[in-house]
């Protein structure tokens, strides 16, 4: 494994932890992060989200919720992402926290507001590295069906990538391979660090 | 290696890194190398570790580069060894080798240009080894440009490109960055060539802006057609990026740059057949990053970088903003083409704010406010509101303040330009001017002037006044309550005006009763308006109405976020322009926007004022006012906006005004600050600060002030309006404050009355629409469950308050977006009611009926839970209550089985409950007893027949028995019912698909007892509705085995009454000859067929047990209705005596019953059928076996016979009767049995034979012989005839005529002498009475056989 990757959505819940538990087990070097200003989880109604700031412990956010209610956040699954966010890392992190992380080769974002929040942000750093960094985005809805399927799609993705020689050389390829593939839409921007 | 000096060390470092034989092993030593060399200062060991570049792993010899490169940077004076290295590596074939010499390049590069410029600042001469680096970085840097732009090697190009920008930013002065150059020696964070003032030894500025403008020039070139056909999809990302990145810092290349970024056709950007969206992104990124720019240089691209982005967007969401921005511009452009102010500045707010407001989710460029407008949606409940508030403290916010305040002051400069305009507008300004100049005496004239204008022009007018306003009169606290500052074109200095004065200027607009009409007229309109377009302006439309209506919201964002207004403001009245020119009628537009921003607000403030009057003393009155008040200054609001936005502190004034009155009209303060009539510009708002539960308690106010209009509003013609403001407010709210329930009460209160159905409707679709936009994972969870308890509340009330009969449950399901399956579940206690709620059952029909009628129609109208609905139905069709069962029952089989979609599932469905039936015979019968009442109970439906026997002529009788009321209950009678309810089902489909009844037969060899009996009892319905189908021909073609009875019952029931056709009686004989050689089957047809296959048959007819005998008999005899009976009476006997035991292989026995069967039946064989079959039989040869025997019966039963019997005997005795022994004996019996008449026919037998007879019959001799004794018979007797009687005397025998005789005799007396000592025998015991004759008929049948 080559490259150093990276998963971002927006809360660092869901479709980046499913994807970063998945890309651990197969010996990724990966990390995750959202993008939002918070970490919201589903509340007792719409407009009353669990919100968390990055850096809390997913256990303390287990026992939080299952304090408050554990039969609804049982039901929808929120209990059960948690517990298994916890065994993948400690606590959710936020993208435009990550400076002191290091440098990633590649880039995965879920959502289009994230993918340009992400790109936004290493447009904005300093481009000392002078390293190239892959963003790519892979559109997926935020439930846990889809967080799986997507984790999927980026694990068959990154190891394309991993198998290419260079894949500044080919990401056009790949892209459009996985498109025809898949009939998914890529985003993808190369940015530096 | 302690021991050693660092550099052998290191020496030794570069040998072991040479020879390990693998990656990591080689990196290992390479590390501590990289450490040591970077602080040693030794030339040889870096030329010598040189030579690990070789190596043939690619990882080893990018980390070599880097080496190298690190050490360059540290030790500049190595560069003449390390750059032509570096260069080399630049084609190296590994591209992640070649790239790390570009990035070491840029490096370099970027330091030794540092070192040489800050040298240079302040020495006139630089040092030799740093001018041969800088000429070495130089020469570096051509080849790096090489690369950058040759074509092909792609990955390594990427990083050239980059390295090209890098110098492109470092040639050009940062118009950001200081331009003093930092003291000597120094620290300074970001280079910046402005530094270099001419005198520099080496660094000439204006050389190096000509190359970095030519290199410029070279990466447009790239982007230029042809050229870009020819670059891969990521060095089309890449380039757009770096130029875009130039443009952003370098503003002074945006007349360069982004002509060529807009020329740039996205979908021009074809690779490898398929059109890639990554480049248009970057693309629509790099534009938002450019319109975000607020230099001076940039501002010109705006128009033009909006449309693109326009073009590009499609649907997107910045098309939404886009228009209206455009349109604003360009009603404002018509007027005055001379004004490039307003045109300018409108833009130059507008864009930003809009995109960033608006926009929140695409916008690239600021992603801590983007954050911020996120928490603006997010429901921090007290976020919404006061965004700012709240998130003051964070770091996101004080930047966004200060983003939002450069813009504002970006903007100030070009507002101060081109005063000098000279349109109509301008002159028509500066008259008003003049006029107002004048005071109060031109007051007429302005009346005149202001009434003689177009009220667009008037509009052009106020707009073009508004930028004269003075920008921060607002800010000083004013004390002049009643002065008006207001600055007019034309006299430059601020001239104040008495209230009286500007109260009636402000009258104006009260004197125009018809526009204030239409504005009232037109607010609706637009309102119908807005509502096509995308459902975000619709949302924003009402939030601004329930802002307005509420006031609060408005009023205290106002008060807390200054610098937000102007967005904000924008955002509605691009809403309002952005609707407003779809109406057919744009002079009303004009009209509206012609209002002067203060005059309404005062005018609906004097009408505030009143309700608040009025209120307080009688809130009846507050429903009504409160609609107008609410469509009041939800106009008032929307109409001060659109002026609102041409000055940024102008506005806040009559939002001010707006916050004071409703800030007044909620927390029902006094009504003091309202008493003037113009409360225009400047006054103190006195801002109220709520806590949160007095806002919660507003909030809640109003809603259930909305709730409760619904009359007023549907007079008016709103209640779409309405509908939506309601929906949409529900889900905006917190949710303590429960506006669900709120609205769900008022629903079901009057759910006809208060347009329930379409309420609830609009109600769930919005929470529809929320879930199904999926934005993230929890808003589309809570709004599914919002809607799931919605739908169900309502429907539960519904099924619960209506009758049955009612339909608006079933229209809501319709019609409801989705039906989640607690509504299902709903549905499913409707159709399948449970066993608790016994004071429900009353109702419960009509419910089921209900409950199944809505599943029905779900089922034809949302394909999509079909089977969902399918199930209900089904699960109700099996319901152990026989009355919702036989409903459910007909939906299932007259509805939906003929669907051909579902056909398969419901025959499954039905089959397996079928089959339950005999796998769970067993358990099913514990089952039944556990629930024992509800059995009970359902036995007084379910009359139980089970006694009747399973086949039997009288099955007709079954169905009409169902519901008879029955005292003999069997015990088994609550399986059956539980087996019934598992068949019911099938037997329905059955009738429907009659190739299904086959699977009943398969089954019932295995079925129990109980079984057998539902199915018996189901037949005769089931078969009389099927008829003789081919499907039931074929099936009864090929019975499977062990299914007779049931064959049975079925050709029974299809015979029973009606006439079988003739594929039928074909059916049925072809199966009796081949497969089933069982006479029964034919017993139900015996009627039907002719009547010599009748004959042919009859044996084994006879054959058949008693019982079954008689049956069939009494088919034969019966016939059928219209061909009349197929045997006669006589026929049958008849039939019964030709049989012959032996030759049929039937037992005699049988025949001999059958004979007593029919003499048993004496009204069908009468005496006359009786005379008729003897008369028949005696012409016989030979006699029937059992002829004498059925002469005696017949004399015991008819005596009136016996004349025609002694007829009968006479002639058997001229058949010489004697010659059949068992006859004979049979003769002699029926001759004892009918003395005296039979003496005549006794007498007429040969002397011989009547010798035999009297010694055989002892009894008879002596009435024979006083009988011949009368004269006038003895007379006639012939001799031999009394010589055996005794008459005579015996010597006449020898006469030789009767000698020929003799010997006969003797012979035939010789044999039956032994015959006749036998059966003497057995009559000397019997008596002369009939009674015994009988009784000796089966001993002497017995002894015959």
């Amino acid at each position: 494994m080559k490259f150093r990757y990276a998963m971002v959505c927006s809360s660092n819940q869901n479709r980046s932890m499913e994807a970063h538990s998945l890309l651990k087990k197969q010996g990724f070097d990966v990390s995750s992060y959202g993008t939002g200003a918070h970490v919201k989880l589903p509340g007792p109604s719409l407009r009353e989200p669990n919100v968390y700031d990055f850096g809390t412990p997913y256990k303390h956010m287990f026992e939080d919720l299952r304090r408050k209610d554990p039969e609804l956040y049982k039901r929808n699954g929120i209990l059960p992402m948690l517990k298994r966010n916890s065994s993948v890392k400690l606590a959710p992190q936020r993208w435009q926290e990550n400076a002191a992380d290091g440098s990633f080769d590649v880039v995965f974002a879920f959502e289009e507001k994230v993918f340009d929040m992400v790109v936004e942000d290493l447009h904005s750093r300093d481009h000392a590295l002078m390293k190239t960094v892959l963003v790519i985005n892979l559109e997926v809805k935020d439930n846990h069906e889809e967080a799986a399927i997507g984790a999927r799609l980026t694990l068959d993705l990154c190891q394309e990538i991993e198998a290419a020689e260079s894949w500044e050389d080919s990401i056009d390829d790949i892209i459009a391979t996985f498109e025809k593939q898949q009939r998914r839409k890529l985003l993808y921007s190369i940015s530096f660090y | 290696m302690m021991t050693m000096n660092p550099r052998e060390n290191l020496a030794s470092l570069i040998n072991s890194a040479k020879s390990a034989s693998d990656i990591p092993s080689k990196l290992e030593p390479l590390r501590q190398l990289k450490r040591g060399l970077i602080q040693q200062h030794d030339l040889a060991l870096v030329s010598e570790s040189l030579s690990l570049l070789s190596d043939r792993f690619g990882p080893v010899r990018k980390f070599v580069t880097e080496m190298i490169g690190e050490i360059g940077l540290k030790h500049f004076e190595f560069l003449p060894e390390i750059v032509p290295v570096l260069i080399t590596v630049l084609s190296d074939a590994t591209p992640a080798v070649a790239r790390q010499a570009i990035t070491c390049g840029i490096e370099l590069f970027r330091s030794i240009l540092e070192k040489v410029a800050i040298q240079g600042l302040y020495s006139s001469e630089l040092d030799s080894s740093l001018k041969s680096s800088w000429s070495w970085v130089l020469t570096l840097k051509e080849k790096i440009y090489s690369v950058a732009f040759q074509t092909g090697s792609g990955g390594t190009r990427l990083l050239a490109l980059k390295f090209v920008e890098a110098v492109i930013l470092l040639y050009t002065p940062d118009p950001n960055g200081s331009s003093e150059p930092p003291p000597h020696d120094g620290k300074f964070a970001k280079f910046n060539i402005s530094w270099l003032r001419g005198g520099h030894p080496i660094l000439n500025v204006g050389d190096l802006s000509i190359e970095a403008s030519q290199r410029l020039g070279l990466l447009l070139d790239q982007l230029r057609f042809p050229t870009v056909k020819s670059l891969s999809n990521s060095m089309i990302v890449v380039l757009i990026n770096s130029l875009s990145t130039i443009a952003k810092q370098r503003p002074a290349f945006y007349g360069r740059i982004l002509p060529v970024l807009l020329g740039l056709d996205p979908s021009s950007s074809v690779v490898n057949g398929m059109r890639v969206s990554a480049a248009k992104h970057a693309l629509k990124n790099a534009f938002l990053t450019c319109l975000k720019c607020t230099h001076s240089g940039a501002a010109p691209w705006r128009d033009r970088l909006i449309g693109a982005l326009r073009d590009m967007e499609g649907g997107g969401l910045t098309n939404q903003a886009i228009p209206e921005v455009c349109k604003i511009n360009g009603s404002l452009g018509e007027g005055k083409e001379d004004s490039p102010v307003i045109k300018e500045e409108k833009p130059t707010i507008k864009s930003c704010d809009v995109l960033d407001v608006n926009l929140g989710s695409k916008r690239a460029g600021v992603p801590d406010s983007s954050d911020l407008a996120e928490d603006e949606n997010v429901p921090g409940k007290r976020v919404r509101p006061t965004p700012i508030a709240s998130e003051e403290l964070t770091r996101e916010s004080e930047k966004n303040n200060t983003m939002s305040q450069d813009d504002v002051s970006s903007i100030g400069p070009t507002t101060s330009r081109g005063d000098g305009d000279n349109g109509p507008v301008q002159q028509l300004v500066a008259m008003f001017g003049a006029l107002v100049a004048q005071g109060e005496k031109a007051v007429g004239s302005l009346e005149i002037l202001i009434s003689s204008i177009s009220a667009d022009l008037l509009a052009e007018v106020v707009m073009a006044n508004m930028r004269h306003l003075p920008p921060n009169h607002l800010k000083g606290e004013g004390g002049e309550e009643s002065l008006l500052n207001m600055t007019i074109v034309g006299s430059d200095s601020k001239a104040k005006y008495p209230p009286s004065f500007v109260a009636d200027v402000l009258s104006l607009s009260s004197t125009f009763p018809p526009i204030a009409s239409l504005l009232n007229a037109h607010w609706s309109e637009s309102n119908d308006i807005v509502k096509p377009c995308d459902e975000k302006e619709d949302v924003v439309a009402e939030a601004d109405s329930v802002l307005a209506c509420d006031g609060l919201d408005h009023g205290s964002e106002n008060a807390l976020l200054p610098t937000d207004l102007p967005a904000s403001s924008v955002v509605s009245s691009g809403m309002e322009k952005g609707c407003f020119p779809i109406s057919s009628d744009i002079h009303d537009v004009g009209d509206l926007e012609s209002e002067i921003p203060g005059l309404d607000s005062s005018a609906h403030t004097d009408g505030l004022s009143e309700t608040l009057v009025t209120s307080s003393m009688a809130s009846t009155d507050l429903e009504e006012a409160s609609q107008e008040q609410v469509t009041s200054l939800g106009q008032s609001t929307l109409k001060l906006l659109p002026s609102m936005s041409t000055d940024k502190s102008e506005e806040l004034s009559p939002k001010a005004a707006v916050t004071d009155v409703s800030s007044l009209v909620s927390s029902t303060a006094t009504s003091v600050g309202l008493s003037s009539n113009f409360v225009l510009p400047k006054m103190s708002a006195p801002v109220v600060y709520l806590d949160d539960e007095q806002k919660d308690y507003l909030q809640k106010m109003a809603f259930i002030r909305i709730v409760e209009a619904y009359r007023q509003v549907a007079v008016a013609g709103g209640s779409q309006v309405r509908f939506s403001l309601l929906a949409y407010l529900g889900v905006e709210f917190p949710s303590e404050l429960d506006p669900w329930k709120l609205l769900q009460k008022h629903i079901l209160e009057d759910y006809m009355g208060h347009e329930g159905h379409e309420l609830t409707l609009h109600v769930l679709y919005r929470l529809y629409g929320e879930q199904a936009e999926d934005r993230d994972f929890f808003s589309s969870t809570t709004a599914a469950s919002e809607y799931e308890n919605f739908l169900l509340t309502v429907a539960e009330t519904l099924r619960d308050s209506f009758p049955p009969s009612d339909k608006s449950l079933s229209r809501l399901l319709d019609e409801a977006p989705d039906l989640p399956k607690s509504v299902l579940k709903l549905l499913e206690d409707m159709c399948s009611p449970g066993n608790c709620d016994k004071a429900e059952e009353l109702q419960s029909g009509d419910r089921v009926t209900q409950g199944l009628s809505a599943v029905w129609r779900l089922i034809m109208l949302r394909p999509s839970i079909r089977d969902a609905c399918l199930k209900v139905a089904l699960q109700s069709a099996v319901h152990h209550l026989e009355e919702v069962r036989m409903k459910a029952i007909r939906l299932v089989a007259n509805k939906l089985y003929p669907i051909s979609s579902i056909a398969k599932q419901i025959e499954d469905f039905a089959k397996e409950t079928l089959l339950s039936v005999i796998s769970g015979d067993a358990t099913e019968r514990t089952d039944a007893e556990g629930s024992v009442t509800e059995m009970q109970k359902d036995s007084y439906l379910e009359k139980p027949v089970d006694e009747h026997p399973s086949v039997s002529v009288n099955s007709k009788d079954i169905s009409s028995d169902t519901h008879q009321s029955s005292t003999c209950q069997s015990v088994s009678s609550l399986s059956v019912s539980e087996v019934q309810r598992c068949m019911s089902l099938y037997f329905a489909l059955c009738t429907k698909k009659h190739s299904l009844f086959r699977q009943i037969f398969i089954i019932y060899k295995s079925t129990s007892k109980t079984v057998k009996q539902a199915v018996h009892r189901q037949i005769p319905i089931l078969v009389r509705t099927m008829g003789s189908s081919s499907d039931l021909l074929e099936i009864i073609s090929d019975p499977p085995s062990g299914s007779k009875n049931l064959l049975m019952q079925v050709l029974h029931t299809l015979t029973d009454g009606t006439i079988p056709s003739s594929e039928l009686l074909f059916t049925i004989r072809k199966l009796y000859d081949s497969k089933l050689k069982d006479i029964e089957i034919l017993i139900p047809v015996l009627p039907f067929l002719p009547k010599d296959e009748v004959k042919l048959i009859f044996p084994n007819v006879v054959n058949l047990p008693l019982d079954k005998f008689q049956a069939a008999l009494a088919r034969l005899l019966q016939g059928s209705s219209h061909s009349g009976p197929v045997l006669t009476p006589a026929e049958v006997l008849i039939a019964i005596h030709g049989i012959d035991p032996d030759k049929d292989e039937i037992p005699l026995k049988k025949v001999t019953d059958a004979c007593n069967a029919c003499f048993e039946q004496r009204q069908i064989f009468t005496q006359q059928v009786l005379a008729k079959v003897l008369n028949q039989l005696v012409e016989q040869i030979p006699l029937p076996l059992l002829f004498m025997r059925t002469v005696l019966q017949a004399i015991g039963a008819f005596p009136a016979l016996v004349e025609f019997i002694m007829e009968i005997l006479s002639r058997l005795v001229s058949k010489e009767i004697w010659k059949y022994p068992k006859l004979w004996v049979g003769f002699l019996k029926c001759a004892l049995l009918t003395k005296p008449q039979s003496f005549g026919v006794l007498l007429k037998l040969p002397p011989a034979q009547l010798e035999s007879a009297l010694t055989r019959t002892a009894a008879l001799k002596a009435p024979l012989i006083a009988h011949a004794s009368q004269p006038n018979i003895r007379s006639s007797l012939p001799r031999s005839v009394l010589v055996v009687l005794g008459l005579a005397p015996e010597s006449q025998t020898s006469n030789p005529a009767q000698t020929g005789v003799a010997p006969d005799s003797q012979n035939s007396s010789q044999v039956q002498t032994s015959q006749a000592q036998t059966s003497q025998a057995q009559t000397g015991d019997t008596g002369n009475s009939d009674k015994e004759v009988v009784t000796e008929k089966s001993k002497e049948s017995s002894g015959a056989s």
